[in-house]
């Protein structure tokens, strides 16, 4: 109960897309009376729901590399800080986007939890930010040249371009909505993945739910929810602001939001990419308004001085300024906030994370050719990554890389073998065979959790990950290695002493 | 008439609005042969044959109108341009029940109003042409549903077509009252001449509502 509390702040914050991006999708199609809202919000819902349940791990993982929230409080706080960002900026009048202010969010609780904001891949989050419009720009115009050319081609009768635009608009609206569910649940539930209160659901033995899709299925109800009872405001005045849009226009805004969206969601399109040796594509949530923006600015622009004469560039002018004010925005109240709940509610909002370069991170890290011959060998541990880092940094300057090897390796979390945990772990969906290899290790203890992972993949080869496993496979692995982590950990040193000393490795300590 | 349901009613009204536009146009054939049969042989049973076929034709152009629009509203089909539609439909279906009106007036009234081998042969010119342009102008509303670039072609037609009556009815009406036919007689043959004109006068109107369709049509 008391985790579904927390979760209600991402709940609120699918509510807060769902009524607002969901006219992304539909808006126009319903704004042009195309379609009835009704038949809109159903399509809209249902398939939102299926992109986020069978598709949804794709993009919500770029938000885990950018920061794990890894404390369910903090997991609230930062949504809160998100959505409310969300509706005030929407309420004074000034364009928002959900990405956005999720992505500053997180970066707040980086800071406030003094965890290292991964600059490369918040790089690659803010390149989205100009690369999806242009991206977007880039298929619509593409795209009304070609339906254009097809349709002066066929000259079809208004009244079955009529037809056919309608059913192109419901497919473009159903395509536009399973890639907004599946990209955009990220933004809702992402920061929830790290500290998800689920455990894997099987119904009846036909049907398995990992505690991520579960998430996400709550995710994309309240999107659908946002759908159903605020959309239909936004939806009906949508399209107008920007620059008014025929219904081919309209169609071609959608697929080429639509397109966006999938792009930057779709595991199967980055393998395809990395196949033809490409460099893989970025797998973020992206904000579908500025795909729509972008998309209507490509259009404009096709038409030339014609069409520029028709945008009206103040939006325009306001929209970009909310781009560059609703991240920092973002950041500075989920700080603030974080800072209130911690301290006025006496909540957890991030889970210390320590870190020492123990005898055997030393041992592993010059394995991995890291060299350690600078590095100080017995060393307490210090918590919180930016202190480690700048300690790191004191000892021996690396590449990022590297830098983030030796975080990786020295990121210590004791963990022990026990009785109530094995039993904890029998009331969980891991298989038995998998529970069987965990609970031949009764009694021994862990300091850093690939050393449970390595010893766990010597035992038995269900616990180790061929290198050229399918990402599918790799995904699981690593949520079964996280259960049993979360599973034997033992209590987290607090936040307010440091550095707090873990458990000193015992005579059974691997290593 | 009821419509079929779903996938067959985009046909269906496609074929009524094809079918309009066909009445439309036989009114102006109609019309073209029921002046000539009425300058060559007078009110004779042929003749007024041709008013009762412009009549029935009338009849079917409006059910088929009023069957369009009604189907365009209720169903909530061409948001954009259902009221364009409308309106040009309403302008040809004007046009159609003028094109009666002006045959059933010359048969009517104007009897022998045109006199003179000459004279007969110069208003079956005008009456060819001014037939001529109600053809454009429901070609234009073809191309307007279809083929919107073409619809700047016909107009220009039209175009061309009304001046083009308006000058053969300036010299017959020139060379009418320069003969020495009593006045009631001019004038009734002036009357004559100008109801005919007006027709391609209501067409170019037309072009004038089309051209401004057509740009918001064309892509």
């Amino acid at each position: 109960m008391g985790s579904l509390l927390f979760l209600s702040s991402g709940l609120f914050l699918g509510w807060t897309l769902g009524a607002n991006d969901a006219s992304n999708v539909f808006g126009s199609a319903v704004g042009s009376r195309m379609l009835r809202f009704s038949t809109a919000a159903l399509l809209c819902s249902v398939f939102v729901i299926l992109g986020a349940v069978t598709a949804g791990a794709g993009a919500s993982g770029g938000l885990g590399e950018l920061g794990a929230v890894n404390a369910l409080a903090g997991s609230f706080t930062t949504a809160l800080a998100a959505a409310a960002t969300m509706t005030w900026m929407t309420r004074a009048g000034l364009p928002a986007s959900t990405t956005q202010a999720v992505v500053g969010a997180i970066v707040g609780w980086n800071w406030f939890s003094g965890s290292i904001t991964d600059l490369s891949q918040l790089s690659r989050i803010v390149a989205t930010w100009v690369l999806s419009p242009l991206l977007a720009a880039l298929f619509a115009a593409g795209l009304y040249r070609l339906v254009v050319a097809g349709i002066r081609r066929t000259r079809p009768h208004l009244l079955r371009l009529d037809a056919n635009l309608r059913v192109g608009l419901i497919l473009a609206g159903v395509f536009g909505s399973y890639s907004l569910g599946a990209n955009n649940i990220g933004n809702v539930m992402g920061v929830f993945v790290p500290a998800s209160p689920f455990r894997e659901l099987s119904i009846a033995g036909l049907v398995r739910l990992s505690g991520e899709e579960q998430l996400f299925l709550l995710g994309a109800i309240a999107i659908a929810v946002g759908v159903f009872t605020y959309s239909r405001r936004v939806m009906t005045t949508v399209g107008g602001s920007l620059m008014t849009l025929s219904p081919l226009a309209a169609l071609v805004v959608v697929v080429a939001n639509a397109l966006v969206l999938f792009v930057f969601s779709s595991q199967q399109l980055s393998a395809f990419v990395v196949a033809l040796g490409l460099p893989p594509i970025p797998l973020i949530p992206v904000s579908s308004s500025q795909a729509v923006i972008g998309a209507v600015l490509g259009i404009g622009l096709l038409q030339g001085a014609r069409g520029v004469r028709q945008i009206r560039w103040g939006v325009l002018g306001r929209i970009a300024s909310g781009w560059l004010t609703t991240p920092v925005i973002a950041a500075l109240v989920s700080f603030v906030l974080l800072f209130v709940v911690q301290n006025v509610f006496g909540q957890q909002v991030y889970r210390p994370v320590a870190y020492q370069l123990s005898p055997p991170a030393l041992v592993r890290l010059a394995a991995r050719g890291v060299p350690t011959e600078a590095l100080t060998m017995d060393r307490e541990p210090v918590v919180g990554a930016v202190r480690f880092r700048d300690w790191l940094r004191r000892q021996a300057r690396f590449g990022p890389e590297r830098e983030a090897l030796v975080l990786e390796i020295a990121e210590i979390r004791p963990l022990q073998i026990h009785p109530e945990g094995l039993r904890a772990l029998d009331a969980t969906a891991l298989p038995p065979a998998y529970r069987q290899v965990v609970a031949a290790l009764e009694g021994r203890s862990f300091l850093h959790p690939w050393q449970l992972a390595d010893v766990l993949a010597r035992q038995s080869p269900l616990w180790s990950l061929p290198s050229a496993a399918p990402a599918p496979a790799a995904r699981r692995h690593q949520e079964r290695l996280a259960l049993v982590i979360d599973t034997f950990a033992a209590a987290d040193p607090a936040p307010d002493h440091q550095p707090a000393a873990p458990s000193l490795p015992s005579r059974q300590q691997e290593g | 008439m009821s419509t079929p349901p779903l996938f067959g009613k985009t046909r269906f009204l496609e074929a009524q609005i094809d079918e309009f536009l066909d009445k439309v146009s036989e009114g102006a054939i109609y019309f073209q042969r029921g002046i000539e049969l009425l300058l060559e042989r007078g009110v004779v049973e042929e003749t007024e044959r041709k008013l009762e076929q412009l009549m029935q034709l009338k009849e079917r152009a409006n059910e088929l109108r009023r069957a369009v629009v009604n189907t365009l509203y209720t169903e909530m089909l061409i948001p954009d341009f259902r009221g364009d539609v409308l309106r040009l439909l309403t302008h040809l279906y004007a046009l159609l029940d003028a094109t009666k009106n002006v045959f059933q007036e010359l048969l009517i009234g104007y009897t022998g109003a045109i006199e003179g081998a000459e004279a007969v042969a110069e208003v079956k010119e005008l009456v060819a042409v001014v037939a001529q342009s109600l053809q454009e102008a429901v070609r234009g509303a073809r191309a307007f549903f279809r083929h919107p670039e073409a619809v700047r072609d016909h107009i220009n037609h039209i175009r061309v077509y009304e001046s083009e009556a308006d000058a053969i009815t300036l010299r017959l009406m020139k060379a009418l009252f320069a003969s020495d036919r009593p006045l009631e007689r001019k004038l009734l043959a002036r009357d004559a001449l100008e109801v005919i004109d007006g027709l391609a006068d209501r067409a170019e109107e037309i072009s004038d509502e089309l051209s401004i369709l057509a740009i918001k049509r064309v892509l």
